[in-house]
């Protein structure tokens, strides 16, 4: 049984980074982002999957047991909200306590008065990057952190340790989590590390989106800058977690970056040049970086050609999943497109239908992995994700 | 497009405290110089991980 599953695993890792690098496999290999889906199919709630990652994991293992897919995120509901409890985060709504135990946990970004970094603070963020995020963005973004110069706390202490040593345990389960996948489900781990670009981390976690689009007209320079700060940072953590062995990429979680959320020019000018270096240089150390585009894309595809061929997957979300094809398909493999409302409200039938197209004009000649438009929460009917997942092993051969 | 080149900042990636500065607050080093900088290294790895990572995954 044991060699069974790891024959197939081994099956599916060739089919999923043979597509990946925009070949033609076997056949289509299927990747769905399934997050607190993998709750609902498995009878848990939002709470308990988020709360306590072992049942998040076990819920991940369940599914990747039952459906045919090649390979899952070890845990797609990757906010452990035990651990931003621990820390003190404030910007996290929790299942079960903020908002209902079934719905998802949600980021809550502060309005433009609380912004965790202040509009007079991107010269000190950009002389030292990690000493400002631990000096005063840290205790700023929680509840339990005290102020550099301030007395110390019985609780600020406990943040740190508690912390510290949960980050490690929920790390260290990632390694068993994994070979589970492959032992007991001959399950490919889909993603390793993680990747955003320095103006979405500007715009999620430190200035916020609305005080960061003042700041790109009041003190342009002094963006670019801190940007550019944050380059090395965020190359090096994306390189620190990346595969050894090279097959799977970097996940990059696209949030701001495209228009309207910015300009073309602001894309030009600042985006872009500070985005590109870092996946040409996770490139030349050997992996792919996946492109999880949330939103509308497609008036930067032409920017992305610039990229070394196959040295990206573009996820497409928003956007016309068969004129992302024609645009970027003959330099990068693409995932998703299928979307979410279909997958959620509509019936089997029109979800094989959707499937069939793109099979038949997308994954023709290879080079295509399928997936929803975006992460897969529990309103997706389990009906229809097996529609998707049987229909395309039986149509997806080539 | 401006070409925008990967800085080597200081402190370097991965450490929040640098091997150096620290070795000045050490009493003359007797023994491995470079067991004690590794080792400090190593656990320096682990601060700037927890705080780069609650930034980027949490």
């Amino acid at each position: 049984m044991a060699q069974d599953k790891e024959q197939l695993y081994q099956q599916r890792l060739k089919r999923y980074v043979t597509a990946m690098r925009n070949e033609k496999p076997d056949r289509i290999p299927i990747r769905p982002f399934v997050a607190e889906f993998t709750a609902k199919y498995a009878g848990y709630n939002c709470q308990q999957v988020a709360h306590d990652y072992t049942m998040a994991f076990e819920a991940a293992v369940q599914c990747a047991g039952d459906f045919d897919w090649d390979a899952v995120v070890a845990n797609m509901v990757y906010v452990w909200t035990g651990l931003s409890q621990a820390i003190g985060l404030k910007y996290y709504a929790t299942p079960g306590l903020e908002i209902p135990v079934d719905t998802g946990f949600q980021y809550r970004e502060p309005p433009e008065k609380d912004a965790f970094m202040k509009s007079d603070e991107y010269d000190a963020l950009a002389a030292d990057p990690t000493g400002f995020l631990y000096n005063v963005w840290l205790p700023r973004a929680s509840n339990e952190v005290v102020q550099i110069g301030s007395p110390s706390t019985y609780r600020n202490n406990l943040s740190f340790l508690k912390g510290g040593m949960a980050m490690l345990s929920y790390f260290m389960a990632f390694g068993p989590q994994i070979q589970r996948l492959r032992t007991e489900c001959g399950t490919v781990s889909a993603i390793a590390g993680i990747f955003k670009a320095p103006f979405d981390i500007l715009a999620d976690k430190l200035r916020g989106y609305i005080g960061l689009t003042m700041d790109l007209f009041e003190r342009p320079d002094k963006v670019l800058k801190a940007c550019e700060a944050l380059m090395p940072h965020l190359l090096h953590v994306a390189l620190s977690g990346a595969d050894p062995e090279k097959n799977v990429p970097i996940g990059f979680w696209m949030h701001r970056g495209c228009t309207p959320f910015i300009n073309q020019q602001q894309f030009d000018n600042l985006y872009w040049p500070t985005l590109k270096p870092i996946i040409q240089e996770i490139w030349r150390n050997g992996h792919q970086v996946l492109f999880y585009a949330e939103g509308k894309w497609m008036r930067h595809l032409e920017a992305f050609l610039e990229l070394p061929e196959g040295s990206i997957v573009f996820h497409c979300d928003q956007d016309d999943l068969f004129e992302v094809h024609k645009k970027i398909g003959h330099r990068f493999a693409i995932s998703g497109g299928i979307p979410n409302f279909l997958l959620a409200y509509e019936t089997p039938d029109k979800v094989r239908a959707f499937c069939k197209r793109i099979i038949d004009e997308v994954a023709c000649d290879g080079g295509y992995i399928m997936d929803a438009s975006a992460i897969m929460q529990n309103e997706i009917s389990i009906e229809n994700i097996k529609a998707m997942t049987e229909f395309t092993r039986e149509y997806g051969v080539y | 497009m401006k070409e925008i080149k990967i800085q080597q900042p200081t402190p370097k990636p991965g450490v929040c405290i640098e091997w150096e500065q620290k070795r000045k607050e050490l009493p003359p080093i007797q023994g491995d110089e470079e067991l004690f900088q590794r080792i400090w290294e190593n656990n320096e790895a682990l601060a700037y991980m927890y705080i780069w990572q609650v930034l980027l995954s949490f």
